[in-house]
């Protein structure tokens, strides 16, 4: 669930999926299903001319997404959820923790998905960047009372690494997108990130108990739903901000999370 | 003498131009554009007169009507005058409202501004990496020399604001064109906050 709601920060939603290419196509609107034949075409649009104009410079990348019909209907069915249940425990939580708290707790999980992250830049063949992620690791885990506080942002070197995940490496080693899809309470995604999703998911220890939940009574493996709880929990404002951020003014709020999503994780890859 | 004085004045003429068309002065530029801004949300008691109170000063720094075209994207030369000007006022009135709504009184962004690249000729990006309500962002400003340097798009953490709105009117202009382009807008303009 935290995964969600991260992945939507950026895009809107969250996300796995297509074919996209992010090289600029003025056809990609054309190849991604056709709004006219839907309802509300009250009007031809007057055929307008591609080519090297400027007005051209922001053609949209292309994005396959064949399952369009469906995509929308979830991501209603999502803004939904996220109204009456996400939202009201969002608040309730930042009603609960003073932000100062709430900060100290997003450092402690987002250090403890060290795994994550280092194990992608391994993949990726990133080994000084590995090692300032064990660095980094290690700086807030000793001196920043188990990642409570960030201390690395005062090194220099430690400060502003970017983030690698599987997404990013199945991207780095070639495979496409895949079709754009939302998922159920994550959102926005595509076949690919919904794979580095479920990656991510097992490589993060605050889910780990729940692979591990073999012996012991009930009480037991109740226990091990607290990590991955928790952590869904705190990671509510900061998504559901994100996702407003994606949709609030926009035209059409699917299409803007939609692109939100494949230029924010092109970006991720390139870093 | 006076082919002399002539020539000094050439010189002189085009050290400036290319002073002004240099990215350090499109970075000057940004970065008097951004202090402005905060200076005016800073003053600004209620919040629901931040976007009004923007108006003016990022109507002075950012081209909207740059902004406006490349969203419209091709679809923009089937536009009369008259609705060219209509979706300049709309989505102008998006962003403003849009961009006013992230600013929170008391809170003030840490920006660091990172070396101007020139992609193009008139054209320059400033990446920056921003520090605010304790989260980082990475944020470029594309800006273009159009009587002076303003800004032309704003790339949050790689999601370029044109492009994104490029996407959605696209899909606008083909169900109907500009009508369908600036009813949408205009849609998104009333809707309740």
């Amino acid at each position: 669930m935290k995964i969600i709601v991260l992945r939507l920060m950026l895009s809107g939603a969250v996300a796995l999926a297509a074919a996209c290419s992010t090289t600029r196509s003025p056809k990609v609107v054309a190849d991604s299903k056709p709004e006219a034949a839907e309802s509300g075409a009250t009007k031809a649009a007057p055929e307008a001319q591609a080519g090297t104009d400027e007005l051209d410079d922001y053609a949209e990348p292309s994005v396959s997404d064949p399952l369009e019909s469906f995509n929308r209907v979830m991501f209603k069915t999502n803004d939904c959820l996220y109204l009456v249940i996400f939202r009201p425990i969002s608040k309730g939580y930042e009603l609960a923790f003073p932000k100062p708290v709430r900060k100290g707790i997003d450092n402690a999980f987002e250090n403890v998905k060290y795994p994550v992250r280092f194990v992608n830049c391994a993949l990726q063949g990133k080994f000084k960047r590995a090692g300032q992620e064990t660095g980094k690791f290690l700086v807030n885990t000793l001196g920043g009372v188990g990642g409570i506080f960030r201390v690395s942002d005062k090194v220099p070197d430690l400060a502003n690494i970017p983030a690698e995940d599987l997404g990013q490496t199945l991207a780095k080693w070639g495979v496409g997108h895949g079709p754009f899809i939302v998922l159920p309470l994550f959102g926005p995604s595509s076949a690919r990130e919904t794979v580095g999703l479920a990656g991510d998911y097992a490589l993060n220890p605050v889910n780990w108990g729940l692979f591990f939940r073999g012996g012991g009574g009930d009480l037991a493996k109740d226990w091990t739903m607290i990590p991955p709880s928790a952590n869904t929990l705190r990671s509510l404002p900061e998504q559901l901000e994100i996702y407003d951020a994606a949709t609030k003014d926009a035209v059409d709020p699917y299409i803007s999370a939609r692109s939100a999503f494949i230029q924010n994780r092109a970006e991720a890859t390139r870093k | 003498m006076i082919s002399r004085i002539l020539l000094a004045t050439l010189i002189t003429c085009s050290f400036a131009a290319r002073l002004a068309a240099s990215p350090e002065e499109a970075q000057k530029r940004l970065k008097t554009a951004v202090n402005e801004v905060l200076a005016v949300a800073d003053r600004v008691a209620n919040r629901a007169n931040m976007a009004e109170s923007l108006r003016p000063t990022l109507q002075k720094h950012i081209s909207f009507e740059t902004m406006t075209r490349r969203a419209v994207g091709l679809g923009w030369k089937t536009f009369t005058p008259a609705q060219q000007k209509q979706a300049i006022q709309l989505f102008s009135t998006l962003i403003i409202r849009s961009y006013s709504s992230k600013f929170t009184p008391g809170e003030y962004p840490v920006i660091n501004y990172q070396k101007a690249q020139t992609p193009a000729t008139g054209r320059v990006d400033v990446p920056t990496s921003m520090v605010y309500k304790g989260s980082r962002y990475s944020v470029t400003y594309r800006m273009e020399q159009e009587s002076g340097w303003r800004i032309a798009d704003v790339v949050i953490e790689g999601v370029s604001l044109v492009a994104n709105y490029r996407s959605q009117l696209d899909a606008q202009y083909k169900k109907g064109g500009a009508e369908a382009v600036l009813g949408s807008l205009a849609q998104s303009v009333s809707r309740p906050q």
